[in-house]
């Protein structure tokens, strides 16, 4: 990398963190408990620990957010035969 | 799951674990450093600090990587993989500070920001990538911390439920790559550095070990997911084991429909489900039947062995699988049913 594109990759990193840790805020208050029931009573330890995650990954937990989705249970082979998930 | 997250499920064990691996650590670092005084003492104590550091974080993602395959080969190892997770977010906090420390050391200016300039020298440095004497090996360390960021980041379980398993195993399985990538930081840089050869000649070790290792567990498990064949009975059920193989309150795990099952004893009766335990995949058939209930050898959730189901409270919900016995030999249906169906035990003795 030369110092320019350092520069701007930077820039750009530090734009998308900023906007991460903006989402963060309502995400822990409120969003988590929406897309995880497991997260409705979720101590504030608990929020801590999945902060930074959730600066690195928002454009992720955003999409699931607005889609209102549960926690997906995994597919497998098995569960597909026997019809879930269509 | 039913279970409100908390921030770390800590129990005895885990906190005796976690104790025991801080203070070994501890003395790892300030052994490393005192020796490093008396044997170099040309180095200033923060190159030695920053090598201990770095190669504690080396060290702790060889554990790390062998413990899975371990695991597989003995079940001794197994109480270490449920804890691996505190390991990794260790070995990254480690190399966090390996990092931050190298990147404030070598690349601060006299006078500019403090934050930036460092980060815009370490992404910047050595541009000579023509030769390898000269080759930025600080970039592989940076690639290594990010991805080592990552998964220590999506450690919890919250992540693990909220990714989706595949994600997060994707996610995960990056260790190689950041593996691969600490190798290339340290090989480049104890190339360009003054370091012994002997941290090259251990970490070419560790190589081979690691290597090894993945290999020897893949030849032995070779043959676990070849289909079972023969030829089906009239309502299409395929026999799959003695009932003497059986042994009460444990199972045998076959391939059926593209996937393990785990065909499990419990006193007369057969029943069917598939291996994947519903939390994270830890394999229900390496599991025994306790008090009535399945329960998984990685975390100890439970599963009625009839219908799949967790026991109330809890919602977890595998495929089950119909099973018939005849003439000394079990037969079980090749097409799962859904998740928590019932199915009416298969009988030993009281055959038709
Ligand atoms: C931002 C990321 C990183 C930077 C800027 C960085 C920088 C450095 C530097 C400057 C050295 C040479 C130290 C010296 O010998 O004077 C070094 C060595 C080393 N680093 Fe890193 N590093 C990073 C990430 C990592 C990671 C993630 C690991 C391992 C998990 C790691 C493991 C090591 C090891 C084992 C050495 C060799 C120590 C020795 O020479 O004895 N580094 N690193
Ligand atoms: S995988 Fe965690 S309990 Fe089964």
């Amino acid at each position: 990398m030369t110092e320019t594109q350092a520069k701007w990759f930077l820039i750009a990193l530090g734009l998308y963190l900023a906007l991460g840790l903006l989402f963060a805020v309502p995400f822990l208050l409120k969003g988590a408990a929406k897309i995880d029931g497991d997260a409705v009573e979720g101590s504030w330890g608990f929020k801590l620990l999945i902060l930074p995650g959730t600066v690195a990954l928002w454009p992720l937990l955003l999409s699931r957010w607005l889609r209102f989705d549960a926690a997906p249970v995994e597919r497998s082979p098995h569960r597909d035969a026997a019809g879930e998930g269509r | 799951m039913g279970h409100a997250y908390r921030a770390v499920g800590w129990n005895r064990q885990k906190k005796i674990y976690d104790r025991t691996l801080g203070l070994g650590l501890i003395a790892y670092l300030v052994l490393f450093v005192v020796v490093g005084l008396l044997r170099w003492p040309e180095h200033s104590e923060e190159t030695l600090a920053l090598r201990a550091l770095g190669t504690g974080a080396l060290l702790l993602l060889h554990v790390i990587l062998s413990i899975g395959p371990l695991a597989r080969l003995d079940h001794r190892w197994l109480p270490l993989l449920y804890n691996r997770r505190h390991l990794g977010v260790l070995m990254f906090c480690l190399a966090l500070v390996h990092g931050v420390f190298a990147t404030v050391y070598y690349h601060s200016l006299t006078d500019g920001n403090p934050v930036v300039d460092p980060l815009i020298s370490v992404l910047s440095a050595n541009q000579r990538s023509d030769s390898l004497a000269h080759f930025p090996f600080e970039i592989f360390g940076v690639v290594a911390l990010a991805i080592l960021f990552l998964m220590a980041a999506t450690s919890h379980d919250f992540w693990l439920a909220n990714l989706t398993a595949p994600v997060w195993k994707a996610l995960h399985m990056l260790v190689y790559v950041a593996y691969a990538s600490v190798v290339l930081h340290v090989a480049l840089g104890t190339l360009q550095g003054e370091t012994s050869p002997v941290l090259s000649g251990l970490v070419g070790v560790g190589v081979v070990w690691v290597l090894g290792l993945h290999l020897v567990v893949g030849w032995r498990e070779r043959g676990l997911d070849r289909p079972t064949t023969g030829s089906p009975s009239a309502e299409g059920y395929l026999d799959v084991a003695a009932v003497d193989e059986l042994k009460d309150g444990q199972a045998k795990i076959v391939t059926l429909s593209g996937d393990r099952v785990a065909v499990f004893r419990n006193g007369d009766e057969v029943s069917v489900v598939s291996n994947a335990c519903q939390h994270q995949n830890g394999p229900l058939g390496e599991g025994r039947i306790i008090d009535g209930l399945i329960v998984c050898p990685w975390h100890g959730y439970q599963y009625q062995p009839r219908c799949g189901r967790s026991p109330e409270p809890f919602t977890e919900k595998i495929p089950t699988f119909r099973a018939q016995v005849r003439a000394g030999r079990v037969w079980v249906h090749p097409t799962p049913l859904p998740a928590g169906t019932d199915v009416e035990p298969a009988r030993i003795g009281a055959e038709a």
